[in-house]
């Protein structure tokens, strides 16, 4: 690794201030694990690195508010995420996506703010996070500003921040009786990065569903939602046809191209299969309390 | 041959070292540091062809804290023929005139600062003029591109004298095995089939990457490595530099793994050269990244053909087989010939013809790898025989039963087969599965399947191991010998002979890490060769002390059969606690050198290695997934010094055969390696391990082996890939003939079936 | 060149230690040239094999991906640190009674994570386990003795 420098502010403010919208050399460093494999493999080469590991507590934790929103800190480790009962009541999903996502010891360090502001599609949270209807608090030298996360992505490694912006806290919003789920899918070995990542999340009105918001990450270039799917799933009796015509949708809606973990034809199927097995999944959740 | 009351061999003795291994205190060679080192960092070749048309090292020279640049034409200064290699001298220590593969070392910075050495490197600029590449085995054979103008054999190994290689070819051997009369086999046949069956390039990954720490000063050098081969590197080395062996000292320590990765010379010509121009210490110390541009296993392309009669047997067999060498030969020519000879399988088929070609290519340079060609060959042999099976109705263990070979018959190679237990190794593996009951193959997407694979191999022959077992006034003992534990336990066996025939506690002895100042020859730690001709060395040196003490004993006036203690004897020899007996052997086995118009030899091998794995699969139909419910790996290894450090053999080298098999691949894409790391490049973890394994290993007894042992490191390779892809059959009804068996594989082959081919992208 | 330098103070192994670094080095560099504690060893470098594995703070790390700057202050264990001098860790006992090792080149990583484990959950299934430790890969395939290892550590611990 060639040398650089490191800058290691008190505050978020601090840390903001030492960003410069204009200079990419400089970059902020949460749990580390992404900047440093860049690092390693010489991808990325920075002049100075602002550490956010010294930030006030406060947003490394996870709690809920009155309204029933979950609030977690950008600087929150993906592995106390996991652990968090708060979380795990407000989206169980969450939880279970984490059990699979990297390995225990990058979960004890890597934070949900690097997680999300490193802009690799190959990640689990992304997707689960927009079916959920997640937004992000961001803090940039002229202020504060609230995105979506769906509306975060823009490329491979780009997203919607400034090189002088920060993401400060996740809000989950309270998903009432909604109830999802996440399929990670790898082709390469076992444990791997997601080849395919869908989550879906449904409102259910008895057998029937309400409303869906379904998401994609991994097989496409940005995690995005799938909103063909979600229409055809909208108001649609929980039946094989109606999951059968989810899968369908995904598979024509997703834009997918080939590379190391298959050939674009083939994740277009994975696609298809793994889209119709969340929804079914979701149905055999059964009734019984907010999943 | 046992001692006295001591019973050594034949226990599960955990590892000699296990403590220096979970304390995290055991000594690796990537460990060491030399006072006033430098580090050396490789600037490596960005393409697979090329010439070079200008190397500029002048940025990099002018960064603070560069002591040297250094190019391949900066080594000729020193070496005037630096070319290396066990086969050919065709490997350059740094690339001169051309590069042949990507990721080829071109230049090196030598800096105190690791750190800064490597961003130096990065600043080396090289022009080339890019060539036309050859990437593919096959087309090798008959392609322009050249990979090499001109071939010099190196002569070194007693079964290599004859190689010349073919000039103006991409040949660097051909071997050609004629058994029988195989075309009127063809043509009496009742049924002829053929197949082709490919596999890809993978990689060793040792955990403890290649290193080399070089220390060259006036006449003599000293490099410590994490080498399997310490006399071959020191007989390469003294080569290069002219110099008497003498005058070269290889040290080693424990290594974190090899697996063929670590034979013959990798990076220690380059750190002498470095320490030779530097008059400094250097140390080479590879990344995991750099292993894949040094060394990997062979792909392989083989076509094979059976004549079959109208009763099932097998009366011939066709065999031509390619092997992927990559842009230097290092063993590849004797992959080609020794695995060569074993093409036709462990079946007894009176009319075979090899023919076996190692190729040059573009790729990086492949050489040895756990198995030494053999996974390869069965995983094309043990498929096409499951076909065969199949498409004649006969059940694929009564197939392979009727054909099998048994002991005091003719190999292919001419050699009449002995202490080879193919059918109870078979057996074993059918028993352990129960065959013969019914079987749940699944229902709905999930569909489940079984099958079977078969392999042996032949050791290495001849070769030679040589060892040295020193008694103390104290009553213990000190193996030297220059067998390197990587792992498989070899400390610990060879520790377990010489207590077993010394009568000593286990306890009491140490074996030293080779050191070929002090440590005498052996051939290599490879080709699960040391259980057998070091273990015999131990053995004979063991026994040769033995009888130095009993003559002493007598000399003294202890009566025979007395058990006074070993101090006893030296103080009433030597008036105090002093003097040492020490017993020495060298080991050669018989051999007698295949015909080379014929392939034929009388005594091909001192013995042969047979494994055999079976497989239950379920195959997910909607998305090719697989998954592997059971493993079940029995060989033939003898009988074993060490019990559970044979089981972890076995178990380890199906683990290490299930990653060829399922996900490894080292990708090639315009000319470049697109994986050459453990993100991407996917070696097995725990959820890729089947829901069960089981293995074992029959009862046997090699006559001529120590106590009845023979080698164990690969046998648990052999049958795992053709085992899985006869299941996959099994149960859905396709057929993979290419490894690596991925699931969109196996989905693109269901909807092939299906009559609704997948599209291209 | 050369680049920005930190003295960082920490506590390794029970003692207190003190060290000029580079703010670009790494962990398992650190401990290395600094300590010359070897049990934590780079060899994918990119945070798969878990070869590198130290505990932070309580918490397993991956040293190769974690800069030494962040250890300022910490109080840091490696595999040289668990045994209780001669007396091996009940770990430590189990992988080599068991043959959970081969090279030994992964087993540090392992080890540790077994202690981490069992800390979090003395009582862990084979799943719980494979979960725990899917993170650290063995190149000699030692898989199935390490599954027994940690139930035999744990059995051990139990037994006090
Ligand atoms: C071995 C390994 C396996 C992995 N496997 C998986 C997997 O299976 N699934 C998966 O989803 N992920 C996987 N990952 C990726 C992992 O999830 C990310 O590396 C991690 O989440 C990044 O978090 P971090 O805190 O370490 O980020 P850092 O490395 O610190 O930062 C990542 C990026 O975000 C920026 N950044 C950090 N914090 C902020 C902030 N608050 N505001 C704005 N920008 C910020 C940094 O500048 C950098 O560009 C794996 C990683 C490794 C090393
Ligand atoms: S070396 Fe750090 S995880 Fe592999
Ligand atoms: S014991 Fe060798 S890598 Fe695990």
């Amino acid at each position: 690794m060639s040398p650089f420098e490191l800058s290691e502010p008190q505050t978020l403010q601090d840390a903001v201030a030492m960003l410069d919208a204009s200079d990419t050399g400089i970059r902020p460093i949460a749990g580390g694990t992404a900047v440093m494999l860049m690092m390693k493999t010489g991808i990325f080469q920075p002049d100075r690195l602002i550490s956010l590991r010294g930030i006030e507590s406060r947003y490394s934790e996870v709690s809920v508010d009155d309204a029933g929103d979950l609030h977690i800190g950008a600087m929150t480790p993906l592995r106390r995420l996991e652990k968090s009962e708060e979380a795990a009541q407000a989206a169980p999903v969450i939880r279970r996506a984490l059990r699979r996502l990297s390995n225990v010891r990058v979960r004890n360090v890597a934070t949900l703010g690097g997680h999300l502001a490193h802009g690799d599609p190959h990640l689990d949270l992304p997707p689960v996070l927009i079916a959920l209807g997640a937004r992000a608090l961001i803090v940039g030298a002229s202020g504060e500003r609230v995105i979506e996360i769906e509306d975060l992505f823009r490329g491979y490694l780009e997203t919607a921040l400034a090189p002088d912006e920060l993401i400060a806290e996740v809000v989950v919003p309270a998903q009432g009786t909604r109830r999802a789920t996440y399929m990670k899918h790898t082709t390469r070995s076992a444990d791997d990065w997601p080849a395919l990542g869908i989550a879906v999340s449904l409102e259910l009105n008895g057998d029937e569903v309400g409303s869906a918001r379904v998401a994609i990450g991994a097989a496409t270039d940005t995690p995005r939602r799938l909103k063909s799917v979600e229409a055809a799933l909208a108001g649609k009796a929980l039946a094989d046809e109606t999951m059968q015509a989810a899968g369908d949708a995904a598979a024509a809606e997703a834009e997918v191209h080939s590379d190391a973990r298959g050939s674009a034809a083939y994740k277009r199927e994975l696609i298809r299969v793994f889209t119709r097995r969340a929804v079914r999944q979701i149905m055999e959740m059964g009734t019984g309390g907010a999943v | 041959m046992a001692g006295g009351s001591t019973t050594t061999v034949g226990h599960s003795y955990p590892r000699m070292e296990g403590r220096a291994k979970v304390t995290g205190r055991a000594e690796y060679i990537y460990n060491m540091r030399l006072p006033s080192m430098l580090h050396a960092k490789v600037h490596r070749s960005p393409i697979s062809h090329g010439r070079i048309l200008s190397i500029d090292t002048s940025e990099a020279s002018a960064m603070p804290g560069v002591h040297h640049v250094i190019t391949g034409e900066d080594v000729k200064k020193v070496l005037p023929e630096p070319y290396y290699g066990p086969a050919f001298h065709d490997q350059p220590i740094l690339a001169l005139d051309k590069v042949r593969h990507f990721g080829e070392p071109v230049a090196v910075v030598l800096a105190t600062d690791p750190h800064i050495a490597e961003t130096a490197a990065q600043r080396i600029v090289v022009d080339y003029e890019e060539l036309p590449a050859v990437f593919d085995e096959v087309e090798a054979l008959t392609s322009d591109v050249i990979v090499h103008e001109e071939l010099k054999p190196a002569g070194t190994f007693a079964d290599l004298k004859h190689l010349a290689g073919k000039r103006d070819t991409n040949i660097a051997l051909d071997y050609h095995l004629q058994h029988g009369d195989a075309d009127k086999a063809f043509a009496d046949a009742e049924h002829v089939f053929e197949h082709t069956f490919r596999t890809q390039q993978t990689m060793h990954t040792p955990f403890e990457p290649m290193v080399a720490l070089a220390d060259v000063r006036n006449d003599h050098a000293t490099v410590y490595s994490s080498t399997q081969g310490p006399s071959f590197v020191r007989f390469e080395l003294a080569r290069l530099l002219g110099w008497p062996e003498s005058n070269v000292r290889i040290k080693t320590a424990h290594l974190g793994g090899g697996f063929g990765a670590k034979v013959y010379v990798k990076v220690e010509a380059l750190a002498m050269a470095l320490s030779l121009i530097a008059h400094r210490p250097v140390r080479v110390a590879l990344t995991m990244e750099e292993q894949f541009y040094t060394i990997t296993k062979h792909p392989s392309t083989f076509r094979i053909q059976s004549a079959v009669d109208k009763d099932g047997k097998v009366i011939g067999r066709k065999c031509e087989v390619w092997w992927n060498g990559g842009a230097y030969a290092d063993i590849g020519p004797r992959v080609t010939q020794k695995s060569g000879f074993t093409a036709a399988g462990p079946y007894d088929i009176d009319n075979v013809a090899i023919d076996s070609y190692a190729l040059y290519t573009n790729r990086p340079p492949a050489g040895a790898l756990r198995g030494f060609g053999i996974p390869q060959l069965v995983w094309a042999y043990e498929s096409h025989t499951d076909i065969i099976a199949r498409e004649l109705g006969i059940d694929p263990i009564a197939f392979r039963k009727q054909n099998i070979l048994r002991n005091g018959r003719p190999q292919a190679v001419g050699t009449i087969v002995k202490d080879g237990e193919f059918e109870a190794v078979l057996d074993g593996v059918a028993e352990r599965m129960n065959w013969n009951r019914p079987f749940d193959k699944g229902s709905g997407t999930k569909l489940r399947g079984r099958g079977v694979g078969l392999g042996f191999k032949a050791s290495i022959s001849p070769t030679t191991s040589s060892a040295i077992v020193s008694v103390n006034a104290d009553g213990s003992c000190i193996v030297y010998c220059s067998t390197v534990d990587m792992g498989q336990g070899s400390d610990t066996a060879m520790a377990q002979i010489a207590s077993e025939v010394l009568d000593i506690p286990i306890e009491k002895i140490r074996v030293v890490n080779p050191d070929t100042d002090v440590t005498p020859y052996d051939m290599s730690t490879l080709g699960s060769r040391s259980t057998f001709h070091m273990g015999h060395a131990v053995r004979l040196a063991a026994g040769d002390a033995r009888d130095k003490l009993h003559a002493m004993a007598e000399e003294v006036g202890m009566p025979e059969g007395s058990n006074a203690p070993l101090p006893e004897l030296f103080i009433r020899k030597f008036g105090m606690r002093a003097g040492a007996i020490v017993g020495s052997a060298n080991y050669i086995p018989e051999f007698s050198p295949p015909n080379y118009d014929t392939g034929q030899s009388t005594n091909a091998t001192p013995f042969w290695m047979i494994g055999a794995t079976g497989a239950e699969v379920e195959v997910d139909t909607e998305t090719g997934q697989l998954t592997i419910l059971r493993l079940v790996n029995v060989c033939d290894i003898g009988t074993p010094i060490n019990p559970i450090v044979v089981e972890t053999q076995i178990s380890g080298a199906a683990v290490m055969q299930l990653g060829f098999t399922l996900t490894e691949n080292m990708v090639i894409e315009n000319g470049q390696l697109t994986n050459p790391s453990l993100a991407d490049y996917k070696i097995p973890g725990f959820f890729d391990m089947p829901d069960t394994m089981e293995n074992g290993y029959i009862d046997a007894v090699q006559e001529n082996g120590p106590f009845g042992a023979k080698g164990a490191g690969e046998s648990g390779t052999f049958g795992v890939s053709p085992a899985i892809a006869n299941a996959i059959d099994d149960a859905v009804g396709v057929r993979i003939s290419e490894m690596p068996i991925t699931a969109e594989a196996v989905f693109r082959a269901l909807r092939e079936k299906q009559g609704k081919p997948l599209e291209e992208n | 060149m050369g680049g920005q330098k930190k003295t960082i103070g920490f506590t390794l192994n029970g003692r207190r230690v003190a060290a000029d670094i580079g703010v670009h080095q790494n962990l398992t560099e650190v401990l290395q040239e600094e300590f010359g504690l070897f049990g934590a060893r780079e060899s994918c470098g990119q945070g798969l094999c878990g070869c590198c594995t130290v505990l932070v703070n309580g918490i397993a790390v991956t040293s190769c991906l974690s800069l030494a700057a962040f250890a300022d202050g910490a109080d840091i264990t490696t595999i040289e640190g668990i045994a209780d001098g001669e007396t091996l860790s009940a770990e430590q006992d189990a992988f080599i009674e068991t043959g959970a090792l081969q090279c030994g080149y992964c087993t540090p990583g392992f080890i540790l994570m077994t202690k981490q484990l069992l800390d979090e959950n003395p009582d862990p299934d084979d799943d719980a386990i494979m979960h725990y430790l899917s993170g650290n890969l063995c190149r000699c395939g030692a898989y199935p003795e390490i599954l027994k290892a940690v139930k035999l550590a744990a059995q051990k611990r139990k037994a006090g």
